[in-house]
Order: C-alpha cells, then structure tokens, then sequence
C-alpha cells in the first residue's frame, strides 16, 4: 500500500508541474495549447543536454541542479513570448478548432526542430538522479531524487497559488480571466498579462522536461506522452483551476500506481477509466465552473 | 536483382535501421565484388517503415507494384513484420525477415514466403527456460513491452519453463507501454513483489532506460537480472558504460564478442571500419539476409520465387554467429533459421569501448533444444485456424 501512495506521490508531482502550466494557460489565454508537451520535451532535452555534457567535462554533481533549472528558464523564457507575441496572439478571439489547429501545428513543428538539434538518439543523463541515493519506505528503496521532484511540485503549487491570490499580478491576471474587454477597458494591459502568463506556463512545462530529464530516457515522442496525460489532469481536475491541477495530478499519479502493483494489465487504461468516471458525473472536472456562454 | 529494403530511420529504432543498412550495404558490396550472383549485381532499395504497420505495408506493396523488386527484407518491428508478410503472401514475393522476432510469423501466421534469418522469440526464450531451469530459484517477475513481441516473449518462456520447472511461481508480470519513459512504479512494483528472478523482454532504449531506472532502486541487489531476446544488445553496453550492472545473464541475436571466431571478428571489423562503432545486433540479420538471399540465388539458380522458396528451404548456412564448425539451418517446416544460442554474464571488459561491462562466461543452448519439432509446427498452426500449403 504504502508503494503505491508513494508511486503515486511522486507521478502526481511529475505530471502536475506539466499540468499546472497548461491549465494556467488556457485560464488566461483560453487557449487548449497542445504544444505544451512540446516545451515540456525542449526542457527536457535542455537539461539532459547540459548535464551530459556537464559530466563530460568532470565537474562537480552537486552544481547540476542549478544546470537543470538554467535549461528550464533558458527554454522556457525563450519560447514563451516569441511562441505567444509571433503566434498565438493572432488567434485569440478565434474559432477554438483554429487554435487547436495552429498549436497542434507547432507541436509538429517543434518535435521536428527538436529532433534537427538534438537528433533522434536517446539522452541518459541519469547522474543527479542517483547522486543523492536511497531512502527506504518499508522495504523498498526510493531515490531521494524522488522528494526532489515532491518538493518542487509543492514550491511551484505554493508559489503559484500565492502570485495568483496575493500579488497585484495575480489580481490582474484573475480580471483577465473573468472578463477581458472590462479589464481593458480598466486599463490592464491585457496583451502584457497574456505573455506573462503563457511564458510562466512555458516555464512550468520546461521545468517538468528539465527535472524529470535525469528519470527518464529523453527521446523523441515524450511530448505526446506528457500531452495526453496533462490533458487527462486538467480535464478531471477541471480546466483552469490551479487546485483541480493538484487533486487530478494526484488522482492520476495514484490510478496509474495502483494498476501497476495491483492490476498490471489495467496500466494502459486505468487514467483514462478514472478520468471517464471523474467526466460522468462531473462534466467540468472536479473543481471547473459550468460557464454560461454568451451569445 | 532488386531487393527492396524496410527498416525504421526514424523515432526510437531508427539506430536499429541505420545499423541495417550499413551492415546489409556491406554484404551487398561484398556479393558485387566477387561478380554478383550469377553474374547479376544485387541492387539494394532502402525506405523509412516509421515503425507504422499500415504505412510499412504501403511502402511493400509500391516496392512491388512500381520498383518491381525481386525480394522485400527487413523490418524491426514484428507488428510491422506481419503486415509486410501479408503483402508478401499477396504478391507471392519472398521476405527476408532480419530483426523482428515474434515467433507468429513463423508459426500461427506463417505464409510460405517469408522466412527470417534471425532467431525468434520462441528460440531465446527457450534458451531462456533452460538456463533458468538448472538454477535454483522459486519466484519470478516478468516485465516485458506491451505489444505483440513483449506478450510473445512471456507466452514462450511461461509455456517452455512450466514443462522444464512445474514447481517455479511467477509472483508478477508488469506491461509498459512501449517506448515508455518512467519504469519507477514499475521498478516498484517487482521489488515489492519479491522476486528471486526478474525476466525483462525491453529492447533498445527501453533496455537501457529500465536499467539506468533500476540502478538507484537497488533492484539488483534484490533479484538476479535476466533478459534472453534482446537485453544483450552491444547498444545498451555502449550506453550504460561502467553504471552496467555486473551479475546480469543477458543474450541477444548476435554478440560482438562470441563466439571469437574468425568470421566473427571479420564482421565485426569490416562494420567498424564503415561505420565507425560496433554493430548493434540489426546490424548482423541484415548482413546475413543478404548472404542468404544470395546463396538460395545460387542454389535455385532461377529468380522465380517459387523456385527460391525450394532452394531456400534446408539450406546450410555459416554466419558470423555460428562457432567454428557449426552452421545454421533454414529449416523447411516453417522458415526459421536454426542457431544456437548463448546467454552470457555481465563482467568488466574494456576491449569495446565505450562500453565497460560486456558479456562473458557463456552457456552455449543447441539448436535442436530452442524449435518446436515439425509436428509441435503443424499441431500450432492447425490450432490457429491457419494452414499454408507449400507453393
């Protein structure tokens, strides 16, 4: 029991700092940006690119850390604002099967410039990952990594939730989202809060690839992968809602734990069973608001 | 003579088909040197399968329809391996199966076509069974991929180990989803489940991301490590270096070090020298296919399929992988290639490098004790519902 809640644990915190962002983005924006795997990807494969060759060159572990949070804000602050000033403001307002369309198209795109800069090898760069060795619960070993990862789920949550109810950003960022014609004509700078918040979600994404880079193999097509299973949380935790992002991290994170241990045939499905049952009686998601549209 | 090449050049095997070509280049110019077959120069076509079934079957089909290839050979994949077959049967092409190893395609699904020069999943895993059955152990976990080649693994090394070891127990079985990236829950999983042995089925970079996984798990401390199809691949050595874990009993489809023949060696130079590293095993089915191609050519001395089909069948063939002495077998029944094979112990070895572990203490499993005999062939194939006659 006590494998799967700590499984399930460290999944949830993996898939929520992916989650956190998109839900995030579509919050402000209302745009459902698919090619927020694809930033996920570049910071993974930033961070598992300077950690290799970081090790090549012999120098110290410990500094890797800082080496995966420079890959993350290096790929994020980059393709934040070119992504949201170049593309995707010319969308808003629009047909949301057009938006859908233009970021699946970028999605392709940048799975294709990722594989014309890092090529379609697999990166390993496993060394932070086991640097900092072992804790037991029960009987079996985790890697500390693992809190690592724990820990900046619950910074990142922490953080965010008090930029989004504490801070003067966060206050106009709540008037875009509500209404944003009446927050322009507040005087909000409405095009300035909309970059803001897509490069923090560019962000999010790029730290969730750059963190989890030392976990995983980092080869092409994780981008789908981290793109279904976001999809999955914010739809269960309802979309835009920052709270709904945790609970659904953690529901999936513990789906997916316990049909490993207790059902290994389920694996595959097991998410999307709960996510099904989640929509059934709840169709905006666990914490979504039934919005009345306005004609 | 024409023979229309498929092999992955993109996503996660797209290695294994940048090996195969370059290895199946090389049998080829070896071949045209010496004066083709026949006097005819062997003219090889490459294409892209992207690992998709249904695109790999429109990639076969044109090479028949419009470059009128004499031959269709390669494949990765085994769920794009049966489409090609099907397109194969259809035509009535021969296929040259170089890689895949799911043993339906020479069994449930076999057409009279196809025939494949590497061994299938039916042959490690038998190898596999009897390893493991001259070892004291009770309790296994098996992990494997969840698509067709990673299912066939389990069926044939459950069935085999229950007539060799009635007593032993699998305490867990465990179906990532291939190319998956985290194993942790996994890893998890088989830990708690207690394992004496863990068997994985994974190839490529999911070998290699399960064991760099593993690693702080301590996984290794707890069961003895094993995989018998394709664990063994010189790529994951290469990619693990040192962090390889010693103790493993790994084999694979071809290994740059056994046997140390002449042949061997050769092989594995003339790819250095092209490629510049060593060869994944992809890399040693396609040069073979190639070789055996030619040698049923000449044995037929015709290039009408049927006649190809005749030749082929029973003949005798020495590869890079046969010990001195030794030659394998394209056997009639049911187009399997019949090897020995050799499961291996991870042990330090800096002769390969990068890699820093490689595999040694070898156990040699005879080629007579990993096939089903002709009527074991004939009894599954009736039981599939599915029975080719000869051409």
């Amino acid at each position: 029991m006590s494998a799967i809640l700590v499984d399930g644990v460290v999944y949830a915190s993996w898939i929520f700092l992916v989650s956190v962002g998109l839900t995030l983005v579509f919050g402000v924006l209302r745009i459902l940006n698919l090619a927020h795997g694809s930033l996920y990807a570049v910071g993974a494969y930033m961070g598992a690119w300077l950690v290799v060759r970081y090790f090549h060159a012999g120098m110290p572990l410990a500094l890797s850390f800082a080496l995966l949070l420079a890959g993350a804000l290096i790929a994020g602050l980059v393709l934040g604002p070119l992504i949201e000033r170049l593309l995707l403001r010319h969308t808003y307002g629009r047909d949301e099967v057009m938006q859908l369309l233009v970021t699946y198209a970028l999605f392709l795109i940048l799975g294709d410039l990722t594989k014309l800069v890092w090529g379609v090898d697999p990166y390993y760069a496993y060394a932070p990952y086991s640097m900092l060795g072992n804790i037991s619960v029960g009987t079996i070993p985790y890697p500390r990594y693992d809190l690592v990862l724990i820990g900046i789920a619950v910074i990142v949550g922490v953080a965010l939730w008090l930029i989004t109810n504490r801070t003067r950003f966060g206050r106009l960022m709540t008037a875009v989202i509500r209404d944003r014609e009446i927050s322009t004509a507040l005087g909000i700078n409405v095009p300035l809060v909309c970059t803001a918040a897509f490069t923090i979600g560019a962000v999010l994404a790029a730290l969730g690839g750059a963190f989890t880079a030392p976990t995983i193999s980092v080869v092409p097509g994780i981008d789908v992968t981290v793109i279904v299973l976001s999809f999955a949380v914010v739809v269960i935790g309802g979309l835009g809602s920052l709270e709904g992002a945790a609970l659904g991290s953690l529901i999936v994170g513990i789906a997916r734990a316990a049909a490993v241990h207790l059902f290994p045939d389920l694996d595959l499905v097991a998410i999307y069973l709960v996510m099904t049952i989640v929509l059934i009686f709840k169709p905006q998601g666990l914490f979504g608001r039934a919005e009345v549209k306005r004609l | 003579m024409t023979v229309g090449c498929l092999y992955p050049l993109s996503g996660r095997a797209a290695r294994y088909g940048s090996d195969s070509i370059q290895a199946a280049e090389m049998g080829a110019e070896t071949i045209n040197r010496t004066g083709g077959i026949d006097g005819r120069e062997v003219r090889l076509l490459f294409a892209d399968d992207r690992s998709e079934p249904t695109y790999a079957v429109k990639v076969a089909r044109r090479y028949v329809v419009e470059d009128r290839v004499d031959f269709l050979m390669g494949v990765v994949s085994s769920a794009v391996a049966l489409g090609v077959s099907a397109v194969s049967r259809y035509f009535g092409i021969p296929f040259v199966g170089t890689d895949h190893a799911s043993a339906r395609l020479s069994l449930e699904d076999f057409q009279p076509y196809y025939f494949r020069v590497t061994n299938d999943t039916q042959q490690s895993m038998r190898a596999g069974a009897i390893y493991l059955s001259s070892r004291p152990w009770e309790r296994l976990f098996y992990i494997g991929p969840d698509y067709e080649y990673g299912h066939r693994q389990y069926q044939d090394l459950r069935e085999h180990l229950q007539r060799l070891r009635p007593d032993v127990q699998v305490v867990g079985t465990a179906w990532p989803k291939l190319y998956e990236v985290d194993y942790a829950p996994y890893i998890g999983a088989i830990v708690a489940a207690r394992p004496d042995v863990v068997v994985h089925g994974f190839w490529g970079g999911d070998t290699i991301a399960f064991l760099e996984q593993s690693l702080p798990r301590s996984l290794f401390d707890r069961a003895r490590v094993m995989s018998f199809d394709a664990g063994g691949n010189y790529e994951a050595f290469e990619a693990l270096g040192h962090r390889m874990p010693l103790g493993l009993a790994l084999s694979c489809r071809h290994h740059i070090n056994f046997p140390d023949t002449m042949a061997n060696r050769a092989f594995v130079d003339a790819f250095w020298s092209r490629a510049h590293r060593f060869p994944s095993y992809a890399a040693h089915g396609a040069y073979v296919g190639v070789q055996f191609i030619a040698s049923a050519l000449r044995r037929a001395n015709s290039l009408e399929p049927d006649d190809f089909v005749a030749a082929a069948e029973g003949m005798e063939l020495v590869t890079p992988r046969d010990r001195e002495g030794v030659t394998s077998v394209m056997r009639a029944v049911d187009h399997q290639i019949s090897q020995e094979m050799f499961i291996g112990i991870t042990q330090p070895c800096s002769i390969y490098p990068p890699a820093q572990v490689m595999l040694g203490s070898w156990e040699v499993i005879g080629a007579d004790l990993t096939l089903p005999d002709e009527e074991e062939v004939l009894r599954i194939r009736s039981e599939a519902g599915r029975s080719f006659g000869h051409p």
